[in-house]
This record gives structure tokens, C-alpha cells and sequence, in this order.
């Protein structure tokens, strides 16, 4: 008797939490979605080369060499991934920190985007380091206090600890679990402390990897001062990214949205382009110091010149302006635009110094290979699927209607 | 050592400095532009204060909490629209007010009007001073100048239906711009120096149908 109550309260959890109160079946059914046989046809390709290469090794899928062992899976997977998963500390050093109190309701997708960023970003490391059980080594078993990879393993590492605190809160809500909750928001400020140090640290540490190759790194774009283009540029990363996702969250999202709450969007991504603006103004005038440091004008006149002049006229500067020409005349369809140019402007300059300007003068040249390629999709695919799983359960796009403003 | 190799590392110091100081004057007119639109806003909003901490109700009037009360009054636009009050009919002590529902009764030039309660709760004080000078509310609205104080039922509730902050000074900004339209660019500028016409913003306006305009805008629409 008993055991029959039991199963049935777990089932109607099931029902209720997971299956978001539709019985399975017309749960299973309500998957067939156009949307979703994208994804599965991309899944249906990206998880056996996902398999294959664990099973015959990077060589087998990618183009990685001894000269070129750094491929897009680093470039993209985990120097881009770990910049535009910046929102999280961005919004939460804005809210917490500075008082920007208007942001709160971008704050949860944001911390939510880093969380999940992170924990993808290290797929990717895997993906690229392969035998995943050795992950604990360099922490443990043969630390390397002197290596930038070290401290960068324990940033990544710590930094994804405190994502998953920073996001529990919502998870905790979701399963009503109170008590730990209201442990958390004792906590809170604390945590979030910590989490804007470590990636103000760690965003920092990844431009100091670079710093180890000033042989292979294209002099426009090598400077000593790469940790603080790379810091710099990661705020301005994460403004575009929370602009450009929040943008996309409530249009995709538009039933998790709270009717009561009357969230100004548009006056909140002006709020957004505003910090837009002067952080890309003053990371262009930061960028330029590096080059006056290096004095190497003269290669500005080169075909590395002009790929350098357009990252910085057409993804630097254009960007900055357009965010200042939209707060200006309050276009929050500009803002969002330049948004856009934002954050692709902070991957055209991951690419560049990890990948596009790096080992520029060996003569045989890195191409992704298929398989690399299919994999970073496939990576990105399965970070899409988890972050709509979550948002269409938890509390992320809308107040739990018992922890309204709480922290 | 030749000369180039002694004056290298002046050139590019002084490159570096160049750029600082370019970076500094550049910036002045980048944050001018940036500002451009609230400065240009702000021309309205000097005419009508709301201060961070307090929440506007569509029909003016205001909420503020503190400790576990709420004060409430009547925001600056509608003090500055009135004029001196020459009497204010408080509820007693005790009534149980309901959000968007009557609260209070100002009256001005013999003319009642009845201002809305921007929260539930119940009335705990009225403020004895003002109710003894009521001309002197309009000096500090939000301060001196709170009318009611309540104790709130459904504070978090009730705070989702007001505005405050920037959403505030845009909501007063509106109702300006829609008084704009209709006043004389003289009171424009007594405004805009900070001053208000003694009589009051309405029997300016409409001096007909002056408490029609008051009523309109206390109704929050």
C-alpha cells in the first residue's frame, strides 16, 4: 500500500518537474518539433565522431599536428567559449557590487549562459586533451606550480564551482528545496565575490597563455599586455552576449515570461550599450597601447595590417560607436545590433590570437578538419539543449513567485 | 650607443603618452554624445523630482517604505499641478486602504479631490503638521510632506504595480510632456528655474476647468 503512495508521489514529481505536467506520452509527443530534428540530425552525426575520436584518438578526426597542435577546439570551444561566457561575472559585479539594481532580471540567464559555458568549455578541453581521467593530475598528482596552465586548470576549475553556486539558487526553487536555499542567500554576496575575482583572474590568465609564444603570435597582435586586452574585451564580450541573448530568450522563451513583472528590455539593453560603449572605447585606445609599446607601425601597411585595422576599426571601434549613436537616440534595435558586432568582434580576436595570427609564418598552415568542426557544433548543440531544458523548468526567465527580489 | 638608439625609447614613451592623453580628450565628447539623451531629457525632468527610494502610482500618488510602514503622499507633479492645498481630509486612524482606491481628499480653492492609495494595508498615522498647514506639503513632497503612514499587506505585491527609479522619472516625464503641450512657454521656463505659478500648473493651463485637468491626470490616466 504504501509502496503503491510512494510510486505515485514520484511520478507525479517526474510529471510535475520534468515532464513539465504533461503525461509521458503526450510528453514524448511534444518533442517532434522542427527545431528539435535539427538538433537530433545534428547530434545523430556529432555524438558518434564525438565517440570515435575518445575511441581512435585526435588524429583520426582533426588536422592537429606537432606544429599546429592548437586547432579550433581551443580556439573556439574554450578561448572563445570562456569570453563569452563573461555575462555571468559582468552582470553579477554590476548588480552586486556596483548596485546596478535594473539588471537583476538578466542576471539568472547570464549567470545560467557562464555556468553552462564553462561546463562546455571543459567538454571541449577534454575533447582536446582526451583520457578525461586524467583531468585531476595537474591538481593533484604532478602539480606544475610555474606553468600559466595550471593556474588557468585551477581558475576553470574553481570558476565552474562557483557558477554551479551561483545558479543552485534556482535549482533549489525549482525543487522547492527551501531550507538550502535560504542557506544560499545567506551566502550569496560572498560567492559572488569570489566568482569576480576568479574570472577577472582567469579571463586575464587565458590572454597570458599567449604570452609564453611571442615567436608565434603575429607581433600586431602579441603585446605584454595581452592579459589586460584580454580582461578588457571579456566585459565588453559579456555585455553583448547578455544584450544579444536576452534579446532571443524573450522571443524564444516568451511563455516563461512573467506577465506581472513588466521588464522595460529595451530600457535595460540601452542600460547595457551604455557600458557597451566605454568599455570598447577604452579597450581600442588600450589595444593601440600595445602597438605604440611594440612600435611596429610599419606592419599596419601590410596585408596583416589590414586584417588587424578591420578587427579594430570594424569590431572595435564601429562597435563602440554604434552602442553610444543607439543610447544617444535610445535605439534598442541598434543597441542590440551592435550587440551582435560585439561579440563577434571578440571572436574575430580569439581567432586571431589563437588560431589566424598564430603560427602565421610556418609554412604549412592549420585547416580544421571535418570532424573538428562537426565536434564544436555538437558541443555548442548539446549547450543549447540544456540551457532550454533548464529555462522551460527553472526559475530563470521569471521570479519563483516564493523568492521574489530575494538573493 | 648612436643616436636613434637613445632617442627610440623616448619616441615610443612619448607615442604612449599621446595616445593617453588623446584617449582622455577623446573621451570628453564620447561621454557628452553618450549623455546626449538624458541631458536632453532631464531639461523636463528637472521640472518634477522623485527621489530612488520611492514608488509612483499611476495617479500620483507615492509610497516610500520604512521599517515595517509605508508612507504615502502625493507626488511632486500633482502637488506642483494643485497648487496650495488649503485643506486635507484624512482617513481615520485604523481604515483599511486598498491599492488604486481611494486614500485621501485634497482640497484646493474650495475643489475636492480624491487621491488614490498606492498600497493595501491599513492606516496607522496621519501627519498632524500638514494636516494643520496643508499649504506647506508642496515644499518637500516626498519628506516633511508624507500624508499617510500604513501598515502593508501585500507590500511586495503591491510595490509590482509602481514604479521607481528611472521608470518613475520617465513616468513623470511623460505626464510633462503631455502638460507641455498644453501650457504657455512662459510657465515652461518658471518651471524649468525650479519655481512653480502660485496658483498651481492646472489654473494655468485651464482656468475654466482646472479641477477637469487635476482630476484627469489623479485618476492616472
Amino acid at each position: 500500500m504504501s509502496e503503491t503512495l510512494e510510486r505515485v508521489t514520484v511520478s507525479a514529481f517526474v510529471r510535475e518537474k520534468v515532464l513539465l505536467g504533461m503525461a509521458p506520452k503526450v510528453y514524448a509527443k511534444s518533442l517532434f518539433t522542427r527545431t528539435n530534428a535539427i538538433f537530433a540530425a545534428i547530434l545523430a552525426i556529432g555524438l558518434p565522431t564525438l565517440a570515435y575520436r575518445f575511441w581512435k584518438g585526435m588524429g583520426a578526426v582533426s588536422n592537429l599536428s606537432q606544429t599546429n597542435p592548437w586547432g579550433i577546439w581551443v580556439a573556439f570551444d574554450i578561448v572563445c567559449g570562456v569570453a563569452l561566457a563573461a555575462g555571468g561575472y559582468t552582470v553579477a559585479a554590476a548588480v552586486y557590487l556596483f548596485g546596478q539594481k535594473q539588471f537583476r532580471p538578466v542576471l539568472r540567464p547570464a549567470i545560467l549562459t557562464g555556468f553552462l559555458g564553462y561546463l562546455f568549455v571543459v567538454v571541449g578541453l577534454l575533447v582536446d586533451l582526451g583520457q578525461p581521467w586524467r583531468l585531476p593530475y595537474q591538481f593533484f598528482l604532478t602539480p606544475g606550480t610555474t606553468a600559466v596552465m595550471y593556474e588557468v586548470g585551477w581558475c576553470v576549475f574553481l570558476y565552474l564551482m562557483v557558477l554551479a553556486l551561483e545558479f543552485l539558487p534556482a535549482a533549489l526553487e525549482w525543487l522547492g528545496m527551501t531550507k538550502v536555499r535560504r542557506f544560499m542567500s545567506a551566502i550569496s554576496i560572498g560567492i559572488i565575490v569570489l566568482g569576480v575575482t576568479l574570472s577577472t583572474l582567469h579571463q586575464s590568465s587565458l590572454g597570458a597563455f599567449f604570452l609564453m609564444s611571442p615567436g608565434k603570435l603575429h607581433p600586431l597582435w602579441y603585446s605584454p599586455f595581452l592579459p589586460i586586452f584580454f580582461f578588457v574585451s571579456s566585459i565588453a564580450a559579456g555585455i553583448g552576449m547578455v544584450i544579444f541573448e536576452s534579446s532571443i530568450s524573450h522571443r524564444a522563451f516568451q511563455d516563461q515570461l512573467d506577465p506581472e513583472a513588466h521588464v522595460d528590455m529595451d530600457a535595460l539593453q540601452l542600460g547595457l550599450a551604455k557600458g557597451g560603449a566605454v568599455v570598447l572605447f577604452a579597450y581600442f585606445f588600450v589595444r593601440l597601447q600595445g602597438l605604440a609599446a611594440s612600435g611596429r607601425w610599419d606592419l599596419l601597411l601590410t596585408g596583416w595590417g589590414a586584417w588587424y585595422a578591420l578587427e579594430m576599426l570594424g569590431f572595435v571601434l564601429l562597435p563602440s560607436l554604434l552602442f553610444a549613436f543607439a543610447v544617444r537616440t535610445q535605439s534598442a534595435k541598434l543597441a542590440r545590433a551592435a550587440g551582435v558586432m560585439t561579440v563577434l568582434g571578440v571572436v574575430l580576436n580569439r581567432f586571431n590570437v589563437s588560431l589566424i595570427a598564430f603560427n602565421w609564418n610556418v609554412p604549412d598552415r592549420y585547416v580544421p578538419a571535418l570532424g573538428e568542426i562537426v565536434i564544436s557544433i555538437t558541443i555548442v548543440t548539446l549547450g543549447v539543449l540544456v540551457f532550454r531544458w533548464i529555462v522551460n523548468r527553472m526559475p530563470v526567465l521569471r521570479e519563483h513567485p516564493d523568492w521574489r527580489g530575494a538573493h | 650607443m648612436n643616436e636613434s638608439n637613445l632617442l627610440s625609447p623616448h619616441a615610443t614613451k612619448a607615442i604612449e603618452y599621446l595616445l593617453a592623453v588623446s584617449y582622455l580628450l577623446l573621451f570628453i565628447p564620447f561621454w557628452r554624445f553618450v549623455n546626449g539623451a538624458t541631458v536632453a531629457q532631464s531639461f523636463a525632468l528637472s521640472w518634477f523630482q522623485v527621489p530612488e527610494n520611492v514608488h509612483l502610482h499611476r495617479g500620483h500618488s507615492w509610497a516610500r517604505t520604512f521599517g515595517g510602514a509605508v508612507a504615502v503622499g502625493l507626488d511632486d507633479f500633482a502637488h506642483k499641478l494643485i497648487g496650495p492645498l488649503d485643506e486635507i481630509r484624512f482617513p481615520a486612524v485604523g481604515t483599511a486602504l486598498r491599492q488604486g482606491q481611494k486614500a485621501f481628499t485634497v482640497v484646493a480653492d474650495g475643489k475636492p479631490f480624491d487621491v488614490v492609495s498606492p498600497v493595501d494595508g491599513n492606516v496607522v498615522a496621519v501627519n498632524e503638521v500638514v494636516h494643520a498647514h496643508p499649504a506647506d506639503a508642496v515644499r518637500d513632497p516626498y519628506g516633511t510632506g508624507w500624508l499617510l503612514k500604513v501598515e502593508p499587506r501585500w507590500l511586495t505585491a503591491n510595490l509590482k504595480n509602481l514604479v521607481s527609479g528611472d521608470a518613475a522619472r520617465r513616468f513623470l516625464d511623460a505626464a510633462a510632456e503631455a502638460l507641455s503641450g498644453r501650457m504657455s512657454p512662459e510657465l515652461g521656463v518658471v518651471l524649468q528655474d525650479g519655481g512653480s505659478p502660485v496658483h498651481g500648473i492646472a489654473r494655468e493651463i485651464d482656468p475654466e476647468h482646472w479641477d477637469e485637468v487635476v482630476r484627469h491626470y489623479l485618476k492616472g490616466e
